[in-house]
């Protein structure tokens, strides 16, 4: 029992630590009004938690994040799963993906302005480009990565091509994608964000801009501190996700001797 | 020598004898796998490797066969070939007289590697079900193949649990019991025992004869282990390497039902196992 809390309780302590060396440096002026003390952010944060226009920009990051997630794992498996399957249709493409691969969102921010102006499309459109790309190349490896033997009885014993994707080759290709996805869910976040802060898309990104551009230091930190925990969540909730998808992995077994 | 059980066997390998006993099958015309002259080269040009040279043998309804040779002889290639995995270069093999192009619905394949063949996301119940899907087969049909297949093995307890969850010897039997309920005339099994413990393997090996009784299954064993081939086979094809060819096809005289001990302690056993592998070692 003491041991399953002892972590708890230091990471507490750490948070705990982090606050005060925050309180400290503030208190001690050493960056002048751009970091006000810990405790006036978070009275900040809590008046702004009372207003409907952080949960409006709270409610289009999150839509914005999860939708264009969605899009990205749809689109990236499937595509994932044609590039890795059709010898024809990976030679074709896996050159350009694997260009396009290490392009980060932000390098097409402007493009993407340009074309879609300051809007949610533009956000959705960012964050799928960001995601979608890495989604793809695991599922590739996933599908590659399927057992030979596995392909092969599934064959022998008469089953279609169709249905050993469906419910071979996927399946294998689940932890690839569990992976994937664990490192795509905070970037979709990252991105909604950035798209919002430096192209101008809906939500905490804009309010974060806009309370820069006032000055209003207490409520950007505050801002930020909201995004931290959205961080941890959305990491949280994939990881509970993959834990439920596959129980049935090496990594997530429960060994039943 | 001993009197052998019905069905009696005829010796039907193109180079053994041409001298055939008295038929007492019931469908006795053509063999019911028959591998002819069978050929697989992979690659072409400089770069081809052939494994196989020129395969002949028959395997009859009702009949356990065993494949020995050295290892590498190219015996899962064989299997592959057989079944419909991997067109053959030249040659045939076919079922009932007609050749095999793509799998064969009569025919299921265990393979050695059981953990790698049953899909771990799946409970042992759903494995079964998997290939049966495509069968469109009633839930109630569906359920009796599973449950009868399941109680074959001796694993009607297992069935919610996953593959991962049962040692190496249950989840052959899982793979075995996936076979079962596929309901196949022709059982092909590649070193089905050899990734199990000594005990395991003799259950495993009593098993198989049990199947081949209660369904009148034929069945093909590839192993290597010499003692399993002439415990399990009413003929074993022995196989030389490289690249593979028949060295010879042994009859197995010894009397069923087989005993792991009484059978195992005959004489004829001892001199048996000698035969096949003297043809093993001798060299090529």
């Amino acid at each position: 029992m003491k041991a399953s809390i002892r972590p708890y309780a230091f990471s507490a302590l750490g948070i705990a630590g982090a606050l005060a060396i925050w309180q400290v440096l503030a208190a001690a002026n050493v960056a002048g009004n751009a970091l006000p003390p810990a405790t006036m952010v978070f009275t900040t944060l809590a008046s702004i938690l009372g207003t409907g226009m952080f949960w409006s920009a709270l409610g289009a990051t999150l839509g914005i994040a999860l939708l264009a997630l969605a899009v990205a794992a749809l689109a990236g498996v499937a595509i994932g799963l044609l590039v890795g399957s059709f010898e024809p249709v990976r030679y074709a493409t896996l050159a350009v993906l694997e260009f396009l691969k290490p392009v980060p969102p932000i390098v097409i921010l402007p493009l993407a302005v340009l074309v879609l102006g300051p809007t949610a499309e533009m956000s959705l459109f960012l964050v799928v480009f960001g995601c979608l790309l890495p989604i793809v190349m695991q599922t590739v490896d996933g599908v590659q990565g399927t057992d030979p033997v596995a392909r092969d009885t599934a064959r022998s014993y008469g089953m279609g091509e169709g249905e050993i994707l469906a419910r071979v080759v996927l399946p294998s290709a689940m932890p690839y994608i569990g992976t994937a996805m664990r490192v795509a869910a905070p970037a979709a976040l990252v991105v909604t964000v950035v798209a919002g802060l430096l192209g101008g898309g809906p939500g905490l990104g804009q309010s974060i801009y806009q309370a820069q551009a006032a000055g209003d230091y207490a409520s950007l930190y505050g801002l930020v501190i909201v995004l931290g925990v959205l961080g941890l969540l959305f990491q949280g909730a994939t990881r509970l996700a993959e834990r439920r998808v596959l129980h049935w992995h090496e990594s997530y077994r429960e060994v039943v001797p | 020598m001993s009197a052998r059980q019905a069905p009696a066997l005829p010796i039907r390998n193109r180079k053994s004898t041409m001298a055939q006993q008295p038929e007492t099958r019931i469908s006795a015309t053509t063999p019911r796998l028959d591998v002819a002259h069978l050929a697989k080269t992979y690659g072409s040009g400089e770069k081809s490797r052939t494994v196989i040279e020129d395969l002949t043998f028959t395997v009859d309804a009702g009949e356990v066969v065993c494949i020995v040779g050295p290892s590498g002889v190219g015996k899962t290639t064989l299997l592959k070939c057989l079944a419909g995995l991997h067109p053959a270069s030249s040659g045939r093999a076919a079922i009932d007289g007609r050749t095999i192009s793509g799998p064969p619905p009569e025919m299921a394949l265990v393979f050695q590697d059981y953990n790698r063949s049953l899909m771990p996301w799946l409970t042992v119940r759903k494995n079964l079900i998997l290939p049966l899907r495509h069968l469109k087969l009633p839930a109630a049909e569906l359920k009796e193949r599973c449950d009868s297949a399941l109680s074959a093995v001796g694993l009607s307890h297992a069935d919610n649990q996953y593959p991962w969850q049962l040692s190496g010897g249950m989840q052959q039997r899982v793979a075995i019991a996936r076979a079962l309920a596929y309901r196949p005339e022709i059982l092909i099994m590649d070193e089905p025992f050899a990734s199990v413990d000594a005990q395991t393997r003799f259950d495993l090996e009593d098993l198989c004869l049990k199947i081949r009784k209660d369904f009148n299954m034929t069945i093909l064993v590839v192993t290597h282990d010499i003692d399993e081939a002439v415990y399990l086979a009413d003929r074993v094809v022995v196989l030389g390497s490289r690249p593979a060819r028949v060295l010879r096809v042994v009859d197995v005289d010894l009397p069923a039902p087989r005993d792991q001990i009484s059978t195992r302690s005959l004489p004829d056993f001892a001199r048996q196992r000698t035969e096949v592998l003297s043809l093993i070692k001798r060299p090529a």
